[in-house]
Formats: C-alpha cells, sequence, structure tokens
C-alpha cells in the first residue's frame, strides 16, 4: 500500500470525524433517523400518503360530493383494471363493459351485467371535473374571517376511462366513488390534525410556559386546572363541546370548529411535559454560565433554552399527531363531528354501521386500511424521531 | 401520624380536583345553547300543546333557572356530594339516580376489568419483552401494540361483530338476552351478563392492553440497566428471580401512579363501543343525551360520574404507592 493512500484514507477519516463534529443538530438527528429501518419505511409511507393527501383531486377521478356520483353504479364493487382476460393480454390495462339489463328473466328490475367480450382502455391524464388544487376556503361565521385562496384552477387527472365508470375501491349507496373519497378524506384528517395540533401547541406553550417559567404559586394553581381538565375522559369531553355545533352551521363551518375542539381539548400532556422540562433545564449548568456570562434572559431563552428544546417539541407534536386524527374520526364516527359533504375518515366508516353495508359490501372498509397506515406511520416515525433526538440513545441499548 | 395526615392532604388534593371538575361539566352544560325549561316546553309543542313566554318562564322559576349562574352550580354541587342527588332529567322528567341507578356500575365495572384484563397480559408480556434481546420479538410485540393503537376501537367491534354475524349467526350485541332484560338480578340473569360481558371487555382491554405493554416495556428497560440489577446479577441472582425482586418492583411504582389516567382512557372508548355493541349502559346513554336529546342535567350527571370514578382511583393509587413506597408521601406534602 503506497504512502498516497494511506495518507488519502486518513485526510477521509479526518473529514468525516470533522462533518460529525461540526454537524448541526438537524444534520445529526438525520444521521441518527436514517439508520432505524422502521422509522424509514414509515417516513416513506407517511410522504406517499401527504402527497396522496396534497394532491387528491388529480389523482381522484371523480368529484368525492354527491355532484361526482354514478347513478348507474349504485353499491358497486371494487373494479380492478386487469391486463388480461380469456380473449389475451393488452399493454393497456382495460376493464369490462357494464351493461344494464331489463327482461323477465330479471323480472324487469334494471340489473347490471359484465360483458366480458368487450373492453373499456384505462386512460391517463384525461380531462375531467373542475377542481382547484392547493386551495384554502374557510367560510366562517363573520365576513372578517373568510380566507379564499383560490389556488391552480386544472381539469386534468391521472387516469380515466373510455366510457363509464372506474372506481377501483368501489361505490358507496349513493354512487360516490371511494377511492375519490378516500383521497380527499386523508386530506381533510391531516388538516383537522394539523388546525388542532396548532392550536393546543399554542395553548401548551403559553399554559407549560408561564407555568415552568415562574413556578410557585402559579405553577401550583395552573397545575391544578391542568389535572383537573386532564382527568375528564377527553372522548366525553369532545361530544359536549361538540354538541354545542348548531346543526345548520355549513359543513366547512363545523370542519373548521371540530379542530378548534379538539385542540381546546388537547394541550394538557403537553403543556405539563413543556413545564417539566423549563423547571429542570432552567436549573441546569449550562444555563448558569450563560448567566454568570453575561447573557440577557432573552439570549439565554433564544441560543440556549429553545434548542434544548425543539427537537422535543417536534417529536411530541408528531407524537400527538395521530391523537387527534383518532379523536376526529370517533367523533364523526358518532355523528358528533364532520359531517356529509366533507370526507373524513370518520364520515366515511360511518357508512360501515349500517348492518346491510356491513354483510354486503364490505369494500367499504377500505379507507379504514389507510387510516391504520397513517396512523401507525405518524406513531412509527414519531418513535424513530425521539430516539434520533435523544443523544444517549446509542448509550441505552 | 405521618401517614394520617398524608391521606387527609391527599383526601382535601381529590375533593378540590372533583370541585374544579364539577364547575368545567357544569360551565359546560350552562353553554349549550338553551335551558332546561325552553327545551322541554319545545318539546311539549311539538306534541301539539300551544306554548307562550310566560310558561317559559313559569316552567325556569319552577325549576328555579332564574337564579346567578353559581348560586345554581353551588346547589346542584351540594346535592350531589350531601344528598348524592343529581336532580331531575331535562327532557325525560325523572329523576336521574333512577334512569342511571345500576347502568353507570355496570358501565364502570366493565372498564375496571377491561383495565385489570389489559394489565394481566401486559405486566407479564411487557417484562419478558423488555429482558429478551431478539429482535424480531420486539418488533412484532412493537407492531402489535402500536396496532393496538392505530386500529380504533370501533372498527374492532365492527370486525368482530361482522366476523360473529357470519360464523355464528349472532351480532353478540347487548348486555342482556332478551328474557333477562328487565327481569330483577338472579344468578341466571348475572351468568347471562357474563356471557355477553366479555365482548366489550375484549374490546376495551384491547388497546388498553397495547397501551400499558409499551409502558411497561419502557419502565423495564430503564430499570434493567440500572447499577442494581447488575450488582444483583454479580452476587449470583439470576433468571426469573433477578427480574421479579428487583426491577419488577421498581416498575411497578409508575404504573400504579398511571391507573387512573388509563381508566380515564378506557372511559374515552366506552361510548363508542357501547353505541355499536348497542349495549344499554351509561356510556351509551350519555351519547343520547348529548347528540340527540341535548339533555344537560343528564350529560353533565355521567360525566361528573366517570370523572369522579377516576379521581377516587387516582386517591386510591396514591395510598397504595404509598404504602408500598414511603419516598411518595413526601412528595405529597411538599417536605
Amino acid at each position: 500500500m503506497s504512502d498516497a493512500a494511506v495518507t488519502t484514507r486518513a485526510l477521509a477519516d479526518q473529514r468525516l470525524k470533522e462533518a460529525y463534529f461540526t454537524a448541526s443538530q438537524a444534520q445529526l438527528i438525520w444521521a441518527r433517523f436514517r439508520k432505524q429501518r422502521a422509522a424509514m419505511v414509515a417516513g416513506a409511507v407517511l410522504v406517499v400518503l401527504i402527497v396522496m393527501g396534497l394532491a387528491a383531486p388529480f389523482l381522484s377521478p371523480y368529484d368525492p360530493t354527491i355532484a361526482g356520483r354514478d347513478k348507474d353504479y349504485q353499491f358497486g364493487a371494487p373494479q380492478i383494471p386487469m391486463f388480461c382476460d380469456h380473449n389475451g393480454c393488452s399493454p393497456r390495462p382495460f376493464l369490462h363493459t357494464l351493461e344494464r339489463t331489463r327482461s323477465i328473466k330479471t323480472n324487469f328490475r334494471w340489473v347490471t351485467e359484465i360483458n366480458t367480450e368487450k373492453r373499456r382502455y384505462v386512460q391517463f391524464f384525461v380531462e375531467g371535473w373542475k377542481y382547484h388544487l392547493f386551495s384554502v376556503e374557510l367560510d366562517l361565521p363573520g365576513k372578517m374571517l373568510d380566507v379564499r385562496l383560490r389556488g391552480i384552477e386544472l381539469r386534468t387527472h391521472l387516469f380515466g376511462i373510455d366510457e363509464g365508470g372506474i372506481h377501483i375501491f368501489g361505490t358507496d349507496s349513493a354512487g360516490k366513488d371511494i377511492f375519490s373519497r378516500t383521497l380527499h378524506a386523508i386530506w381533510t384528517s391531516l388538516a383537522v390534525g394539523t388546525i388542532g395540533m396548532l392550536i393546543s401547541f399554542f395553548l401548551a406553550l403559553i399554559i407549560g410556559g408561564v407555568s415552568g417559567y415562574f413556578g410557585g404559586y402559579i405553577d401550583g394553581l395552573l397545575q391544578m386546572i391542568t389535572d383537573a381538565v386532564r382527568t375528564v375522559p377527553t372522548i366525553p369531553l369532545f361530544m359536549a363541546l361538540a354538541a354545542f355545533v348548531p346543526t345548520e352551521w355549513s359543513a366547512e363551518t363545523r370542519f373548521f370548529f371540530i379542530s378548534i375542539i379538539l385542540g381546546l381539548v388537547g394541550w394538557p400532556t403537553l403543556a405539563r411535559r413543556i413545564r417539566t422540562h423549563l423547571l429542570t433545564e432552567r436549573n441546569q449548568e449550562y444555563v448558569l454560565a450563560a448567566q454568570l456570562c453575561g447573557a440577557s434572559p432573552g439570549h439565554v431563552i433564544r441560543r440556549h433554552l429553545l434548542p434544548s428544546f425543539t427537537s422535543y417539541i417536534i417529536v411530541d407534536l408528531v407524537i400527538s399527531f395521530p391523537y387527534m386524527v383518532l379523536s376526529e374520526t370517533a367523533l364523526s364516527f358518532i355523528g358528533l363531528g364532520l359531517k356529509e359533504p366533507v370526507n373524513s375518515l370518520g364520515v366515511l366508516l360511518q357508512a360501515v354501521t349500517n348492518a346491510d353495508v356491513l354483510l354486503n359490501y364490505q369494500w367499504h372498509f377500505i379507507p379504514a386500511l389507510f387510516f391504520i397506515a397513517l396512523v401507525l406511520a405518524f406513531v412509527f416515525v414519531g418513535d424513530g424521531l425521539r430516539d434520533a433526538a435523544d443523544p444517549y440513545s446509542d448509550q441505552h441499548r | 401520624m405521618q401517614f394520617a395526615q398524608f391521606v387527609l392532604t391527599r383526601a382535601g388534593m381529590a375533593i378540590v380536583t372533583l370541585l374544579l371538575v364539577s364547575f368545567i361539566v357544569f360551565s359546560l352544560m350552562e353553554m349549550v345553547p338553551g335551558n332546561c325549561a325552553e327545551r322541554y316546553l319545545a318539546y311539549k309543542n311539538t306534541q301539539g300543546q300551544s306554548i307562550t313566554v310566560a310558561d317559559i318562564e313559569a316552567e325556569e322559576k319552577r325549576l328555579g333557572l332564574d337564579r346567578p349562574f353559581i348560586v345554581r352550580w353551588v346547589s346542584w354541587i351540594g346535592n350531589v356530594f350531601v344528598r348524592g342527588d343529581f336532580g331531575e332529567s331535562c327532557i325525560l322528567r325523572v329523576r336521574i339516580n333512577d334512569l342511571l341507578g345500576n347502568k353507570i356500575w355496570i358501565s364502570l365495572g366493565i372498564c375496571f376489568v377491561a383495565l385489570l384484563f389489559a394489565y394481566v397480559i401486559a405486566i407479564p408480556v411487557g417484562i419478558v419483552s423488555a429482558s429478551a434481546n431478539n429482535p424480531v420479538t420486539n418488533n412484532t410485540l412493537r407492531f402489535v401494540s402500536y396496532l393496538g393503537l392505530a386500529m380504533p376501537n370501533f372498527l374492532l367491534a365492527l370486525m368482530i361483530m361482522l366476523f360473529s354475524t357470519m360464523v355464528f349467526g349472532d351480532s353478540l350485541t347487548g348486555l342482556f338476552s332478551k328474557e333477562y332484560r328487565d327481569a330483577p338480578w338472579s344468578w341466571d340473569k348475572v351468568m347471562d351478563f357474563l356471557g355477553r360481558a366479555w365482548l366489550p371487555i375484549v374490546i376495551l382491554g384491547w388497546s388498553a392492553t397495547a397501551f400499558a405493554l409499551q409502558t411497561v416495556r419502557a419502565l423495564m428497560s430503564d430499570e434493567l440497566g440500572k447499577l442494581y440489577v447488575t450488582a444483583a446479577r454479580a452476587r449470583g441472582i439470576h433468571g426469573r428471580q433477578l427480574l421479579w425482586r428487583y426491577p419488577a418492583r421498581h416498575a411497578l411504582g409508575p404504573i400504579i401512579n398511571s391507573l387512573g389516567f388509563d381508566l380515564n382512557r378506557v372511559f374515552n372508548e366506552l361510548p363508542i363501543v357501547a353505541v355499536i355493541l348497542t349495549l344499554t349502559e351509561a356510556g351509551a346513554l350519555l351519547l343520547e343525551a348529548l347528540a340527540r336529546s341535548n339533555d344537560q342535567q343528564l350529560a353533565g350527571a355521567i360525566i361528573f360520574m366517570l370523572t369522579a370514578a377516576i379521581v377516587a382511583l387516582n386517591f386510591l393509587t396514591d395510598l397504595l404507592l404509598s404504602i408500598i413506597d414511603p419516598r411518595m408521601r413526601r412528595s405529597v406534602m411538599g417536605g
């Protein structure tokens, strides 16, 4: 081995070490996170689900509301595009045609039959119903609070079919496409969770921050209130709050209100953690050292306390997110949360309580799989982040 | 002496929490649009009787709704604490105590047994999984316990119903068979009840188990790394004896401490599971009161009872802890 090779290796070694020692906190966390396979897989699933939610109108071939219903295919089974049938194969996926017939054989009722001789080919990038990508619309009581961002107006959809419909997850009782509804529901659930989480985060930051920063009597009083709120079971509390929502409110207003309720009830756990963290952290040596060096309180909070804190809070937010989604789903499921024109996973699952649907049309359970995947992905990512953000996690095991 | 003082302090704290909770619940119920008098008379109106403003005012006077908020809260809470009387239901016009009767005890019983079920499984499995170094076992357990979190109870209940309807031809819903529904309690009725109550218990216990498993595992793996375990191992103690005599005892403290909040979590799921399995207990009654009839008195009474059960459990677990671990007494007394 030549000397040159040894020096280059030593140099590379040196550079690696330097990269490690000068890495920012985010880089270190990312490096540790990447080592955990389960968390990486969950992260990939999560990204896919979020993109699916964001691009829901583009990906879904039909309008998820009643406007996009397929009159001729109610309670229709999922139609999986295929490449081969008894007449041979084709490079382009296709479906067989559906024909509605009525004759003496069917007692003169309309019956849908599959004609396996004729094919309908799946088309890509078809023009369909009009939608606005990335649009934000809030219609709150009072003109002042209305927010309207139109987004990009588009008509193109990822896929469609020659004639008739393509419903890869089947249709519900009104003929609405379950695939399109599921995609929009993922988006709704994410949005509700995000709004709820932000509200509970701010409440927790203020209440936990005041409690931990001042300590003493204020801390005692705030902790008592926090404990009392924590003692009341949340779902009954949600239910009591959601019962205020007047029935005549529009679906969008309701949506916003429910998110706020989720936020208003969800703060105690996080507030308690922030308070405990502040109480221990403000007595640490490094804070004392900074104070002795003459740092102002603002400087101590910004440069020393907050960095010790941010990764911790991000992790906590990721972990608490699935609970928001779960609560929304449970609330919508019992009929106190979101309602029909809005698609959320809880609203979709509500259909399954119908005994007829439960026994005969089991494809209504498909959205549940997405829901489970979403929650699992969040939990695993949160877990991985927690281990990655903890600088001592390597020494534990 | 010190112990008696501790018990008294802790009981005082529990009562203050209960008062605070009752105030929150009462204000919530107060914020529901429309009061009891209006709601009852509006209901009568739909039955064909004409109602005037004077009628509403007379009814408000009769119910004492013309008094200020704080006075009504004090009289409500006074009645509850002194006589255990929750007053009348808004819509149904019967005493809430008669309406709730043993339904609330059935609900509490189901939740307690579900919690017990959860820990009976979670403690041994959690301890074993923390001490096992097999990554396959660990990851499987992790996945199963997360699935318990991700799969909502109502979904599990629906799937079990679907399965049992297809296989046994019986949907397993309800708490009593038809012939026992209105019968007085007897041995046969108890057996019939037990034959049906296992399903809600298992369903409620499922996610509680997942949660408890994670807690037990995390606590155990923290304890296992500590020096006293190494010291015990150096003295030649090993295997099951080592696990049960040293780290398991230490891990037990925080678990007992969190029992109250675990019960809280089980209560959360109760109304939803109750609706799906058409149970006739307090959870379903609560949903009925909130979602359909808007019966604020009844809903308030149920939420208060559930919360009181949690506060009581927290009190009991603290007592238990202070007996096991004298250090706990000092933390409450602030000494």
